[in-house]
């Protein structure tokens, strides 16, 4: 186990706090938990490959990026309008 | 254990330092309109931090260069949802998010004593 796995660990944790504000907060409090755990999950990703030399798992971050900018924009407009 | 590895830990603490930070403001803080500050060192500086770390562990990889890619898309992602995040709860608490548009007045609810952007008043 070296340093990237163990911080992928360690950022793990932080989702806790946000799964705490989704579970209890506001709807709006629950969308900016939504984004920062967004931000935590593709990090750790990232750090999980890097950490056990699997190289042709960078994808999935790469992807989850992506789709994560377009989704947490598409449940933006929706908050803003009719939901 | 070489320089290198050295700086790539350092690098990962101070990152693990801002998710944790970030993650416990968004807890203990009191509306949106504050939760919404503790996103953006997340967002923003930490994935640079992990970048600069997998760029000194590595060095010019196809690995690197697929990390920052990605991390390039967090990085655009984070300033652009907190923008819409505030300008949609406003909408939601005011109609519109422009200043004394829409709404009695042109403070935030969570200034007045109120619960901010809690999903109540819709348009």
């Amino acid at each position: 186990m070296n340093g990237f796995v163990i911080a992928a660990i360690a950022m793990l944790l932080g989702v806790i706090p946000c799964g705490i504000v989704v579970c209890r907060g506001t709807v709006m409090e629950a969308l900016v938990a939504y984004e920062l755990i967004s931000a935590i999950v593709v990090m750790v990703l990232i750090l999980l490959p890097e950490g056990f030399r699997r190289s042709g798992e960078f994808e999935l971050p790469l992807l989850l990026a992506v789709l994560l900018f377009g989704s947490g924009l598409v449940f933006v407009r929706f908050l803003e309008r009719w939901l | 254990m070489t320089a290198r590895t050295v700086v790539a830990d350092i690098l990962l603490g101070l990152a693990v330092a801002l998710v944790l930070g970030s993650s416990v403001g968004v807890l203990v803080m009191r509306d949106v309109y504050q939760k919404i500050h503790f996103v953006t060192p997340a967002a923003l500086v930490a994935p640079l931090a992990v970048g600069l770390a997998v760029l000194v562990q590595s060095g010019a990889t196809i690995v690197t260069a697929q990390t920052w890619l990605t991390l390039l898309f967090v990085v655009i992602a984070g300033p652009v949802l907190a923008h819409a995040t505030i300008r949609a709860a406003r909408i939601r608490e005011k109609g519109d998010w422009r200043s004394g548009r829409g709404g009695a007045s042109s403070q935030p609810s969570s200034r007045r004593g109120g619960s901010g952007a809690s999903g109540g008043s819709q348009s």
